[in-house]
């Protein structure tokens, strides 16, 4: 076998040094696929040399959800995690969630009821990392799948991949810290850009720095926006994905926080089944702004593209409470806007970014 | 991709509804690598049609309890591998059943660990391994044909399918009537005597009862067996047709000298150093912890795996080490070595004198 990719050792080493911050005696659940083995064989080595438990969900679906059973099993136990995988939730230290599809349109298969089911089930798992109680990492392995809905080679896309995570963090996290500050010092955030004027309010909360933290890769600083404050129509043109179902140029028009109005070019269904989910699915969970230079092009990846340098992104659903966010929804999906060219965002009626570039 | 080759699912079968009877809201812990993924999601399809949730745990390491254990288990500090993660620890005391699929990428590759550090982290996994040795609790050791597997045989993959299936998909019921009949008369004898090349091996079984494994606790099935008498042994068995393997160690022409059932001389013709090696493990490992009667008629030739080769029609194993608890074994070890003799080439077997099986084929 060739000798492992450098950058696999120092991506590990990121997670578990800057990320997680593993401590000894910890139990670090770690939820990825097969395909992610080269990264997975260095975090259990890193792990161990910390004197810290790795506890391996290494399953052909994300853990907590297993499609092949979700698909057939009786409703109500689809609804339902299993007391020992409750239990686990409940006493974790750290997580990480490393995806690594073999197949990015893998998970389809599962009818949106079942798929609703599905994620009610993950609430537990999900509880202690959307309020932060402990540390944790979403993050991603290149495969061949993640290359090929980027439109890449995998070598190509192993480039893009490390160019953005491979960072120096702490240089990320001061200049993102600066932007920062003038947006908690302002009330109210107004995003322009084709078929785009929205509007938003930030009056009384504060935002979150991700210099490499939470996510990897990080670059961005994002808002739970007050609930009721959106105003004003927008265009998300990056393309988009709910388990697995494309959508794209997605149009929602909001009155008094509340989506009135949504179209999609492409994947109209599932923009209205998630907007169906639940009450809280139709408001905004998070204003995020994405900072990473390292991203310049969007790979049909939420993950990246919410990064990319001179974009936008609006999640619809749950807010994270520990920065002020009230609403509650099993829904948190994050639509992209482009601002590179033509868009503006104004803080309190000043433009502080013009075709993606920072005037502050 | 291809269609699942249909023989899968009726494996898959056997393995929820006939090893592990699987009931509605059972919680069951499925240990795999992901070369079996078209075995895993079958049994995951059929555990979700009852009812009850799985629990897949796979891992690159072959045949191990814990996830990625060989490179955890060879850098973490000793005394962590001693003691299991307090959230594996739970799963395991909670869990209804317990299926171990092992899909070999390189049957090899579980060797490396010291011992030292294998034998922590048994001691991490004892009070499991206690609570599936109570009789009754629903487990199975199974294997999903891979490349490495087959390649241990001495096969083609697809000859090696073909091998797996024919030793699993069986008529189970008939099969165990037949065993349970050998079983009956074993049970009503006091002293079992082997004779073969080279060997001429006398035990104790009086007061102990065997288990017939219909395809319950292994896939495939078809050996009964005992915890013989723990000071009964006496006599030589030499083990000269087939290897004798133990975690990915392979021992040639064993010879095993017992004397009040404990072994006093032991030679092998190839690797004999890890052979004396395993017998100092413990006190126990120089004693039998089992004597097994290798009964599937699908199972013909030795393919260098102990789950088929212990179950060879005409061929009797014995293992140094661990006795059952569940039979009546006392013998207390850290290993459990199943060594298999060929009775097929002139050996027999005699219950208190009378000869039950000669040249493999039964007198009963």
């Amino acid at each position: 076998m060739a000798a492992v990719d450098p950058r696999v050792a120092a991506y590990a080493e990121l997670l578990v040094e800057r990320c997680l911050g593993v401590q000894p005696g910890w139990q670090v659940l770690i939820r990825s696929q097969p395909a992610a083995r080269p990264a997975l064989d260095e975090l259990v080595r890193l792990i161990a040399r910390k004197g810290a438990y790795p506890l391996l969900r290494m399953n052909f679906s994300l853990w907590p959800t297993d499609e092949a059973w979700a698909a057939l099993a009786p409703e109500e136990l689809v609804a339902e995690l299993s007391p020992i995988d409750v239990y686990a939730s409940d006493h974790m230290d750290a997580r990480i969630t490393m995806e690594a599809p073999d197949n990015a349109r893998g998970a389809a298969a599962l009818t949106p009821e079942r798929r609703a089911l599905a994620r009610r089930a993950s609430a537990p798992f999900f509880r202690r990392t959307m309020t932060h109680e402990i540390p944790w990492v979403s993050c991603q392995f290149p495969t061949n799948a993640l290359a090929q809905e980027a439109g890449m080679r995998l070598a190509d896309f192993e480039d893009f991949f490390y160019g953005a995570c491979l960072r120096d963090w702490d240089e990320e996290a001061r200049s993102m810290q600066g932007l920062n500050a003038r947006f908690d010092a302002a009330e109210q955030v107004r995003i322009l850009g084709e078929d785009t004027d929205l509007t938003l309010s930030l009056a009384g909360r504060k935002g979150e720095v991700d210099g490499g933290r939470t996510n990897m890769p990080g670059g961005e600083f994002f808002f739970a926006p007050v609930e009721d404050s959106a105003e004003g129509t927008i265009l998300f043109d990056v393309p988009s994905e709910l388990d697995g179902g494309p959508v794209d140029r997605i149009r929602l028009r909001f009155r008094s926080g509340r989506v009135e109005e949504a179209r999609a070019e492409q994947g109209e269904e599932t923009l209205l089944a998630a907007l169906a989910m639940d009450d809280g699915a139709r408001f905004v969970g998070e204003l995020g702004i994405g900072c990473n230079e390292g991203i310049t092009r969007p790979a049909r990846n939420i993950l990246f593209d919410e990064k990319m340098a001179g974009t936008i992104h609006i999640a619809l659903g749950q807010s994270y409470t520990h920065i002020g966010g009230k609403n509650t929804s099993s829904l948190h999906w994050d639509l992209i806007k482009d601002l590179r060219q033509g868009g503006r965002i104004e803080l309190d009626g000043e433009t502080v970014q013009e075709d993606g570039t920072w005037l502050i | 991709m291809a269609a699942v080759d249909p023989r899968v699912e009726q494996y898959a079968r056997l393995l929820v509804e006939r090893s592990l009877t699987v009931q509605p809201g059972w919680q069951v812990m499925v240990i795999a690598t992901p070369l079996a993924r078209p075995l895993v999601e079958e049994v995951v399809r059929q555990i979700a049609r009852i009812g009850a949730w799985p629990l897949v745990r796979l891992s690159w390491v072959h045949g191990e309890q814990v996830a990625f254990d060989s490179l955890w288990a060879a850098e973490a500090p000793e005394e962590l591998i001693g003691t299991i993660a307090p959230i594996e620890a739970q799963a395991r005391r909670e869990l209804d059943a317990w299926m171990m699929i092992q899909a070999a990428e390189n049957t090899r590759a579980a060797a490396l660990l010291p011992p030292a550090r294998r034998v922590a982290l048994r001691k991490a996994y004892a009070e499991f391994d206690e609570r599936r040795m109570q009789p009754g609790f629903p487990w199975v050791g199974c294997l999903y044909p891979t490349q490495a597997s087959a390649q241990d045989a001495g096969m083609t993959l697809a000859e090696f399918e073909d091998f797996l299936y024919g030793a699993c998909l069986l008529d189970w019921d008939a099969e165990r009537d037949r065993m349970l009949r050998y079983a009956e008369r074993f049970d009503a004898a006091e002293t079992v005597r082997i004779v073969g090349a080279g060997t001429d091996l006398t035990l104790s079984i009086a007061g102990r009862s065997g288990v017939v494994d219909d395809a319950h606790l292994n896939m495939p099935g078809g050996e009964f067996f005992y915890s013989p008498l723990e000071d009964s042994a006496e006599g030589v068995v030499e083990f000269s047709e087939f290897p004798a393997s133990y975690q990915g160690n392979v021992c040639e022409g064993v010879r095993l000298r017992f004397q009040r059932g404990e072994v006093v001389d032991a030679s092998a013709s190839a690797n004999e150093e890890f052979l004396l090696a395993a017998l100092e493990t413990d006190e126990g490992a120089r004693r039998l912890g089992e004597l097994g009667i290798g009964c599937n008629p699908g199972i013909q030739r030795h393919t260098r795996n102990t789950l088929f080769d212990e179950k060879i029609d005409g061929t009797v194993h014995l293992a140094i080490g661990a006795g059952l608890g569940f039979v009546g074994g006392l013998n207390r070890s850290a290993i459990h070595w199943d060594m298999v003799k060929e009775l097929r080439n002139g050996g027999r077997i005699e219950l208190d004198s009378v000869v039950v099986q000669e040249n493999g084929r039964w007198l009963l």
